[in-house]
């Protein structure tokens, strides 16, 4: 009896472990950044040229960092999911832009100045978009494809990051956080 | 005639100095090979190939962001790339591995490391599957020790078969009638059968 106990409690346990890596569907790839409630990685890199005349010729964060909250969106010219979501960042600057930073930085798209500029234009961004050239802005931020976005509290630590195409809905969701902390 | 080696160790005596001196070397070398490791590659007499070597290897430990199962090392994403170039900037600029690896750390968390480190919760993945063979060998052992035992009682109180009881009586009897048949055989000594 005793054993049939044991060989019950094994092989339940055995089966539901298996049910459990049948059901759970895919793995989660949104993985936790390391950089959650710490200080976000400063930089300063030179600006696409529409927005030098409001910033100067290099955006630097230092100078927005400690006021007040900012968005850090990565994006690359290459990226499908990135032209999902840049409509909604225009639309979240326009409405939030005031009181909250928003920085584009085009990473991982070595040289490609043209495609940039024709992706900023195409959606007639607003907020300031710099150029990450040698993607090391998105090595310290931890960052693992585009487009990543970095929600970062006016005391310059990091709230949240959100890998793959943010919403209109998830910024303002997002953004009353920010301002609310 | 062979010409032996003047210094031959003497049959039986333990050759306690050339030991001694072995142990002395292996552990100066060892010594020489950890200063060597933990040295900031490229900084004593570290050529190119030296700086890439290490490059590799610390590459070889990083799984790269943007790949599926691949090292940095192997990947030629352009992540992968740029990491490897700062990489051998940052050991160009005199830090070890150790610091490399924990740069990356800070940045990525535990996750670039493509070899759970051997520290924390960690440890259970290194210590799991040692901790479960040695469950399985001494439930196997317990599990032996339970039938051998189980099989010699089962041997002791089994009643014994009459039929094969009467058989050898028969022939203990044989023997003891042999015994006394043979004259010539020697005292204790059992007559083949």
């Amino acid at each position: 009896m005793k054993r049939l106990a044991i060989v019950t409690v094994v092989t339940a346990a055995l089966g539901g472990l298996f049910l459990f890596g049948l059901l759970r569907g895919a793995p989660d790839r949104d993985i936790q950044s390391a950089r959650l409630n710490r200080p976000a990685p400063t930089f300063e890199l030179p600006l696409y040229a529409r927005y030098q005349a409001e910033f100067g010729p290099t955006l630097d964060s230092s100078e927005i960092l400690g006021q007040r909250p900012m968005i850090v969106n990565f994006w690359a010219s290459w990226c499908g999911p990135c032209y999902e979501e840049a409509p909604d960042l225009q639309e979240a600057w326009r409405r939030h832009g005031d009181r909250v930073q928003f920085v584009g930085v085009q990473t991982q798209d070595r040289g490609k100045r043209t495609e940039g500029r024709a992706f900023i234009d195409q959606f007639d961004l607003g907020f300031p978009n710099v150029i990450d050239d040698d993607s090391r802005l998105g090595i310290e931020y931890g960052m693992f494809g585009v487009p990543e976005t970095f929600f970062v509290r006016s005391d310059g630590t990091v709230m949240y990051k959100h890998a793959g195409p943010v919403t209109l809905e998830m910024i303002e969701e997002k953004i009353a956080e920010l301002t609310s902390s | 005639m062979i010409a032996y080696p003047s210094r031959l160790y003497r049959r039986g005596a333990a050759p306690w100095g050339t030991l001694f001196g072995t142990l002395l070397a292996v552990v100066l070398l060892t010594g020489v090979a950890g200063a060597q490791e933990a040295a900031p590659p490229g900084a004593a007499g570290g050529g190119a190939v030296e700086l890439e070597s290490n490059v590799f290897e610390i590459g070889r430990q990083l799984r790269c962001p943007t790949c599926v199962s691949q090292s940095v090392a192997d990947s030629n994403s352009a992540i992968a790339t740029e990491m490897r170039t700062e990489i051998r900037e940052l050991l160009q600029d005199g830090r070890t591995e150790r610091e490399v690896l924990a740069l990356y750390r800070e940045r990525y968390g535990d996750w670039i490391l493509l070899e759970p480190p051997r520290e924390g919760i960690h440890l259970l993945v290194w210590a799991l599957p040692a901790i479960a063979v040695g469950l399985g060998v001494a439930a196997l052992v317990l599990l032996m020790v339970r039938w051998t035992r189980a099989s010699r009682a089962a041997a002791r109180e089994a009643p014994p078969d009459p039929a094969q009881l009467a058989r050898v009586r028969a022939e203990l009897a044989g023997d003891a009638n042999a015994a006394s048949d043979a004259p010539d055989a020697a005292p204790g000594k059992r007559a083949d059968r």
